[in-house]
């Protein structure tokens, strides 16, 4: 079945398999999806690993990513320059995580990244009333806003710095068994 | 090691290829209505899986056998198809390789290599369906419970429900929208709720507690009940016209009493939501399980006592019952779904669109694997309706729930579910349906008219004839010995079942050691923070001593603090 096909060597679609949750059919269909986010862009022939990469505003354009309120930050936080701009690889790093078979501690490093708004690796309260304000809108008062930051501060902070480190980000996910399923985007 | 890992990739990598099946729908379900309602989904295709994979193991073993040798059944002069026997099984159908009594119990084939023993055949295939069965769901409740499931419920506080609780996979605008709107409406509850009161005043509590034994007695009064008039009824499914009559009672019992536990809920008051659901869960399982087991009492003990070919008549039995249940899902469907919606948005407008009740259509799901599970003995071609039936189940419930259902309201706690689910499904559903199967097996004599079977004192008296065959021959045995001094010796489950007691009080107290580590360590992040004790070295010292036993952690860190403070 693999043996028609021309985009990837077959070392690079082992190496694939081995590093991300997929087999050889999905990984394929990813690059059929990365493809067609920009024909003109994103070469058919993989096979001498081409340098290209698919800015921010394309990628946040796809079905699966077009409604999540946390877009910009999921594929930031996949790219290697931070910008956004993703190669193949990083695409496909990010559907990886994102896949159901991908372990809780590897969900973990990655949600704690993408709401992590000002990249200084904790958790603070104006990046937690970011991520409260994406999810709801911008629909409750700023003291509401004050208020459960705080509430979620306190409740999840063990070591007492008014701020989530990761490991108190950590602990929360181990008492959250549904994470592992909404932490989830189908492709 | 490394190749039992290798293994075990690939065969994971197999079963995802092959379970593509439906991938566009549920991805379109679960960007809709969230991973809550797309679990329905995923366990109805898991469900179909095992029985593709009975039908497979059945055809091939036990039906292409007898098709090839006798191609044609025999069925009496006068007997033609009509139509009915869709619905009730018998007639034209119960001469057929449908049931047990379509079977033969000769060897089939001419001597040496190309004999087919169908005894043989037919008991293997079904135990070791039955076995591999087991084997997966206690896989996959294992590992569930490990993944999934947290003994110390944290709550649904403000920080799970702003970091952990938003649905990635909704990718439906306006489900997103109303997912937001929500989430923005929770919060502001639990803003303004006032802090509860932790004692209720006595009167209150005996009350309480008045409420829950009354509700609790009248729903297992209400099960026995209906256990009793099935019971009652079942005397009468002699008639030939009344065949229908049996499984349409039991169908609407199973459909309708569950609408009234529902009405509990309006009056008991139970602290946690989640209980609630247990509460319902619990009281659908005791009720159908007990409709179940009065039908299968009367099967074993009055059925295989009068008729001739009775296993035939329980496979016919249990094909109506299973045909009836599809009809009635249908028909729930329409009244769960349909017309509850038309109600809520056309004429009582505060009800609104209701919502998809997983819990409900999972235990019906449940209900109908039990039935198929019980009935591969008795029919070995039962899982072919079951394969129609969940299929064509699979897509009605997904044009009912985009018609008329809207997106569930609070963010609920499916995985949790999941494994009660898989839980339920293992302990009534597949043990119950194994011991029943495996009574009629070890004690019931099989009819002596019909069935592959016939003749023997009891089914498992054909694996002793084999025995003796073999121990005629030098090269098997190892086998013989293996069975009389294994599998018929008692000593030897005892000795297991004692080391498999010994195990689990031994991973008993190390669980309960790692729990005060836990504890400890915790208390000791707090500490280490406001500069009390010196860190790494603690830590190090405790993660060595969790693998000598609890107690000497506790007594090593109580000297510790007492040195410091």
């Amino acid at each position: 079945m693999g043996n028609k096909q021309t985009i990837f060597t077959d070392e690079q679609l082992d190496a694939y398999q081995d590093c991300t949750f997929f087999t050889r059919k999905e990984i394929l269909r990813l690059h059929g999806r990365y493809h067609e986010l920009a024909p003109h862009l994103v070469p058919m022939d993989y096979t001498n690993e081409p340098d290209v990469t698919i800015p921010l505003a394309l990628i946040v354009s796809m079905p699966e990513l077009n409604e999540n309120p946390f877009r910009n930050r999921i594929v930031e936080s996949f790219s290697e320059d931070g910008a956004g701009n993703l190669s193949f690889n990083d695409f496909v790093d990010m559907f990886s995580v994102l896949s159901e078979t991908a372990p809780r501690e590897l969900k973990a490093i990655y949600a704690f990244k993408i709401y992590d708004f000002n990249v200084d690796n904790f958790l603070c309260k104006e990046d937690l009333e970011k991520t409260l304000n994406k999810l709801t809108r911008e629909e409750l008062s700023p003291e509401e806003v004050t208020l459960v930051c705080e509430k979620a501060i306190e409740e999840a902070d063990l070591d007492g710095d008014s701020k989530l480190s990761f490991a108190d980000f950590e602990n929360m996910i181990t008492r959250a068994p549904d994470f592992l399923s909404t932490f989830h985007i189908r492709i | 090691m490394n190749c039992f890992s290798d293994c075990s990739t690939t065969i994971s990598l197999v079963t995802k290829q092959t379970l593509e099946l439906w991938r566009g729908t549920m991805k379109e379900v679960g960007g809709k209505f969230g991973t809550g309602v797309l679990s329905y989904f995923k366990f109805l295709k898991w469900l179909l899986m095992f029985n593709i994979f009975s039908f497979l193991v059945n055809f091939g073993f036990i039906t292409i056998p007898q098709l090839i040798y006798h191609p044609t059944p025999d069925i009496p002069a006068g007997v033609s198809f009509k139509g009915l026997e869709i619905l009730t099984g018998a007639g034209y159908f119960s001469h057929t390789v449908m049931y047990y009594g379509g079977y033969s119990n000769k060897t089939q084939g001419t001597g040496g290599r190309s004999e087919y023993n169908m005894q043989l055949a037919y008991f293997f295939t079904v135990a070791a369906y039955m076995v591999l069965c087991g084997a997966a769901l206690i896989y996959s409740m294992a590992s569930s419970f490990r993944k999934k499931y947290v003994l110390a419920d944290s709550g649904l506080g403000g920080a799970w429900q702003l970091l952990c609780s938003w649905d990635f996979s909704v990718t439906n605008e306006k489900a997103v929208r109303q997912r937001k709107n929500n989430l923005r409406i929770q919060l502001k509850e639990s803003l303004s709720e006032k802090v509860q009161v932790a004692l209720l005043p006595l009167t209150e509590r005996l009350k309480h507690y008045g409420v829950f034994l009354g509700t609790w007695l009248l729903s297992t009064g209400m099960a026995l009940g209906c256990g009793t008039s099935v019971y009652f009824l079942c005397q009468y499914d002699t008639w030939e016209a009344a065949t229908l009559l049996l499984p349409f009672v039991v169908s609407l019992i199973n459909l309708v009493v569950p609408l009234f536990y529902s009405l509990f809920k309006k009056i008991e008051h139970y602290s946690n939501p989640r209980m609630q659901v247990y509460a319902i869960i619990v009281r659908n399982v005791i009720l159908k399980m007990s409709i179940l087991g009065i039908l299968c009492s009367y099967w074993m003990k009055d059925v295989a006592n009068t008729f001739s070919c009775w296993e035939s008549i329980v496979g016919q039995a249990l094909y109506r019952l299973v045909i009836m249940d599809f009809l009635f899902i249908m028909l729930g469907s329409f009244f769960g779904e349909f017309l509850s919606n038309v109600i809520g948005t056309k004429c009582i407008q505060s009800l609104g669109v209701p919502e998809f009740d997983v819990a409900r259509n999972v235990l019906d799901l449940i209900y109908a694997q039990t039935l198929a599970w019980i009935g591969i003995y008795f029919s070995p071609l039962l899982p072919v309706i079951q394969i129609i039936k969940f299929f064509i189940l699979f897509y009605l419930k997904k044009v009912s729930l985009t018609q008329n259902c809207q997106p569930p309201r609070r963010a609920g706690r499916a995985a949790q579910m999941q494994t009660i689910f898989i839980a339920i499904l293992f302990f009534p559903s597949f043990l119950g349906a194994l011991s029943m199967v495996a009574y009629t097996v070890w004690t019931l004599p099989p009819s002596d008219k019909c069935g592959p079977f016939r003749g023997l004192n009891t089914t498992f008296s054909a694996i002793q004839i084999w025995m003796d065959d073999l121990n005629r021959v030098d090269a098997f045995q190892w086998t013989v010995w293996i069975y009389q001094h294994v599998i018929r010796s008692e000593i030897f489950y005892f000795l297991v079942s004692l080391i498999i007691l010994v195990f689990i009080y031994i991973f008993r107290q190390i669980t309960q050691g790692r729990q005060l580590l836990i504890t400890l360590l915790r208390q000791q992040i707090v500490n280490v923070s406001s500069g009390e004790l010196s860190g790494p070295t603690c830590l190090v010292h405790q993660s060595w001593c969790v693998r000598s036993g609890c107690v000497y952690v506790m007594m090593l860190l109580k000297c510790r603090s007492n040195i410091f403070s």
